[in-house]
């Protein structure tokens, strides 16, 4: 009742929409992506090297329209789940071995800060890349851990511009859920992602 | 380097807190050992493990690699197989990741791959 006279005064709805997924899934490419399309400004920074998020980003009340409806949402751009941070493995990049260790340090705090947003968050986007196994455990845990809080997961098909995708590798995965096949990096179907998202809360 | 498995029965992983059980787990995976757990992780416990593996990776250990088989579905036969004291099957890999390379599975089959 209270919702529907909110309505009637255009009060609109807000809510938190959380990026999750493990490292170098396309998660600030596609926050950067939404943030750009509605605000015109990025939410953090892109890098090849994984573990480059390694806080929590957000962006605050970014005010959406899609099909007439209204909404604001803030956006946490999570840094990336993973169950092993090896700095050797920063070292190919360039990196010279403090600065890899020290990226390895930050990245360990930036992944217990992400499962502390577990239950803060009101919608889940679940980042993966197309072009990858989806079917690891560390996929599992996330999302049923989600599932668990009863928070709506949608599941974000990334980087179906690769030729390596198989964005159906992922649907038959996780045959449950809501499923967007996006490319981030292009903007390919994400006004698709927009409906869900708009569906979702 | 050599590799030692660990199996851990049901009957003792029933014992422990899920607390006890993800401190137990960390201990072997960093004295180097891979273990099998015959009653798998919770959700919840994975997510915890997955934090406190976090709060000890170091130079000397950089994670773990986990995987699981779910127990099967909740119907009348397995009910009564867990009333009769039977289990139901599922289980928990967990390996230091400097032993283990890749875990795959596909929902029925696990295969680890070692280094």
């Amino acid at each position: 009742m209270l919702g529907w006279i909110f309505g009637l005064f255009g009060k609109k709805k807000q809510f938190s929409l959380g990026l999750y997924g493990p490292p170098n899934s396309g998660k600030t490419t596609l926050a950067n992506r939404i943030s750009l399309d509605w605000t015109g400004e990025p939410v953090g920074k892109v890098s090849e090297i994984p573990h480059e998020t390694r806080q929590v980003q957000k962006k605050e009340h970014i005010e959406l329209k899609v099909d007439g409806k209204r909404f604001s949402m803030n956006l946490l751009d999570m840094p990336g789940i993973a169950t092993k941070v090896d700095y050797r493995e920063f070292i190919p990049y360039g990196l010279e071995l403090k600065e890899a260790q020290q990226r390895a340090k930050e990245a360990t705090k930036g992944i217990i800060e992400a499962i502390k947003w577990l239950e803060h968050v009101d919608v889940a986007l679940v980042v993966l890349d197309s072009t990858e196994d989806p079917y690891t455990q560390v996929n599992l845990t996330i999302i049923g851990n989600l599932e668990a809080r009863k928070i709506p997961v949608i599941i974000v098909a990334n980087k179906i511009d690769s030729k390596k995708a198989k964005p159906d590798r992922i649907k038959s995965a996780f045959p449950q859920y809501k499923l967007v096949e996006v490319s981030a990096l292009k903007g390919d179907n994400i006004h698709k992602l927009y409906k869900e998202i708009a569906s979702s809360n | 380097m050599a590799v030692q498995i660990e199996f851990v029965s049901s009957k003792t992983l029933k014992q422990l807190s899920s607390e006890k059980k993800i401190a137990m787990v960390l201990e072997s995976v960093k004295k180097n050992e891979i273990l099998v757990l015959e009653e798998p992780l919770t959700l919840d416990e994975e997510r915890m493990l997955i934090r406190e593996t976090m709060k000890v990776i170091s130079k000397k250990f950089p994670g773990i690699e986990i995987s699981s088989l779910s127990p099967q579905e909740e119907d009348l036969r397995s009910q009564f197989i867990r009333f009769i004291g039977g289990r139901t099957s599922g289980l928990t890999v967990v390996g230091p990741a400097n032993l283990v390379r890749e875990m795959k599975k596909d929902p029925n089959k696990l295969r680890v791959l070692t280094k």
